[in-house]
């Protein structure tokens, strides 16, 4: 009588495992299609106090500017975004570097006021973007 | 037909393998900047936070504003005819430094600090010295007055008053090092912005190389080119980074060792690339305080770096060994670029 039988006896495969090859080439290139997509065109500045996450901003979602005033950083500082563009208004610290550096509006691009421990990251991604910027 | 499949399989796994690549970032506060290092490979979270602990534990060693450090006791004995001991990495440091300052007589001098805390760069005003006071401390500026004893481990300062400050030396050595731990961990892919220096470990994970941008110093938004680079780091100097301005004078923190102002030798930027992250750091001082000419100088006679200079005429100036993977991203801002050659 003929059985069928299990995959690990069989010399060759059948029809229906490369149905399942097929299917698991089509979710891999769905999956890293679907990766891409996720990190298409977007903008966002993070302000970070000494660690810690206290404002997120999606400049490319912004209709008009914000302002954000910074009272619990050692030197009080006003923060300001505008759709595409963020940057240190003005600054109590004693150097002024943060806001010597105007505004940031590319991904990869940070403000740094060192006295505060305060870095402004924008993430986004840009064709053709860079790793890192010296300077 | 099974051969066959496994063939097919071989790039799916490659596909999925590669969104998996391990990744970990550590930014942090040290040496005065803000610091952030990036890993790519097996283990990279731990090696990341080895190379974070190497560049902070040698900060706590270089800076002359921990009081506890050697710096701080080699400073603090200055005049006294002590002879401090001092660590590998310092006296390794202190000994390169010095080298430096006879190769580029004038333009380079870790003993700067005394006019560095004249003109307040040090502390929290800054503000342009008295003559008299600018005078008092050029006289104390001279690397030859460093004294190092190899042999013994030891160096002192000869004249009270003066002072050393690794500022334009020590994150290239804190590169160096980090590298070091992540090359024994077996890390092939890294990025390390040691305060905007760039070291860059291996190639991209996707095998790539890095592009690094050179920001324009007119515009921190803007870039004026794009380097390939591997196995490299990029290090800029520019009077844009820290300033201030006195009655409508702006003042930059790059001070010229021969006049004690703020150096004034046509340039806005110089970027050094070298695969000696150390050199690349400290000549992007050093040149941007000597100028053009003798830059272009020093690299005719030498290989082991390449240059970008942004002049204040709106050029650059790139060697040759740059021009394969060099972008030029200027144009807009009216920047133009020339290719030097040997």
């Amino acid at each position: 009588m003929a059985t069928r039988s299990s995959a690990a006896d069989r010399r060759r495969p059948t029809p229906g495992d490369l149905l399942v090859v097929l299917a698991v080439a089509a979710a891999a290139v769905a999956l890293l299609l679907a990766l891409r997509q996720e990190s298409g065109n977007f903008l966002t500045a993070s302000v970070v106090l000494d660690g810690e996450t206290i404002a997120q901003y999606d400049l490319a979602a912004l209709t008009g500017p914000v302002t954000l005033e910074v009272d619990g950083a050692l030197y009080p500082l006003t923060i300001q975004a505008e759709p595409g563009r963020i940057r240190i208004l003005e600054s109590s610290c004693p150097g002024q570097d943060c806001v010597h550096t105007g505004w940031a509006s590319q991904a990869g691009q940070q403000i740094i006021c060192l006295p505060n421990r305060l870095v402004i990251s924008l993430e986004g991604r840009i064709p053709g973007d860079i790793d890192a910027v010296t300077g | 037909m099974k051969r066959a499949i496994s063939f097919l399989l071989i790039p799916v796994f490659l596909l999925l393998s590669g969104c998996g690549v391990q990744q970990a970032q550590e930014q942090f506060f040290t040496m005065d900047t803000v610091m952030s290092v990036t890993v790519y490979g097996k283990g990279a979270e731990e090696t990341a936070s080895a190379a974070r602990q190497v560049v902070e534990t040698l900060n706590g060693v270089l800076s002359r504003t921990d009081g506890n450090s050697l710096i701080s006791q080699l400073n603090a004995h200055a005049g006294d005819g002590t002879a401090v001991e001092l660590d590998g990495d310092t006296l390794e440091l202190l000994t390169f430094a010095q080298r430096m300052a006879r190769l580029l007589p004038g333009d380079f001098d870790i003993t700067i600090a005394p006019v560095m805390d004249a003109w307040g760069f040090t502390g929290e005003e800054r503000h342009v010295p008295e003559e008299e006071t600018l005078a008092q401390a050029l006289a104390l500026v001279d690397s030859e007055k460093l004294l190092l004893d190899e042999a013994a481990g030891t160096a002192r300062l000869e004249e009270a008053g003066m002072a050393v400050d690794l500022g334009s030396i020590a994150k290239g050595y804190a590169a160096a090092r980090a590298e070091e731990v992540l090359r024994e961990a077996g890390i092939t892919s890294a990025l390390l912005d040691l305060g905007r220096n760039i070291t860059l470990i291996g190639s991209k994970p996707d095998g790539t190389s890095w592009r690094v941008g050179i920001a324009d110093p007119q515009d921190d938004s803007q870039s004026l080119c794009v380097l390939s680079l591997e196995d490299q780091t990029a290090s800029t100097s520019g009077g844009y980074e820290r300033w201030f301005e006195e009655d409508g004078v702006r003042y930059h923190h790059i001070i010229d060792p021969k006049t004690g102002y703020p150096a004034s030798s046509g340039l806005l930027s110089v970027t050094v690339i070298s695969p000696d992250h150390l050199l690349a750091d400290a000549l992007s001082t050093a040149l941007f305080v000597a100028g053009p000419e003798t830059a272009m100088e020093l690299w005719r006679s030498r290989t082991d770096f390449e240059l970008v200079l942004c002049t204040d005429q709106g050029q650059l100036l790139v060697t040759e060994g740059l021009e394969a993977g060099f972008e030029f991203r200027g144009e807009e801002q009216g920047y133009g670029y020339q290719i030097v050659r040997r």
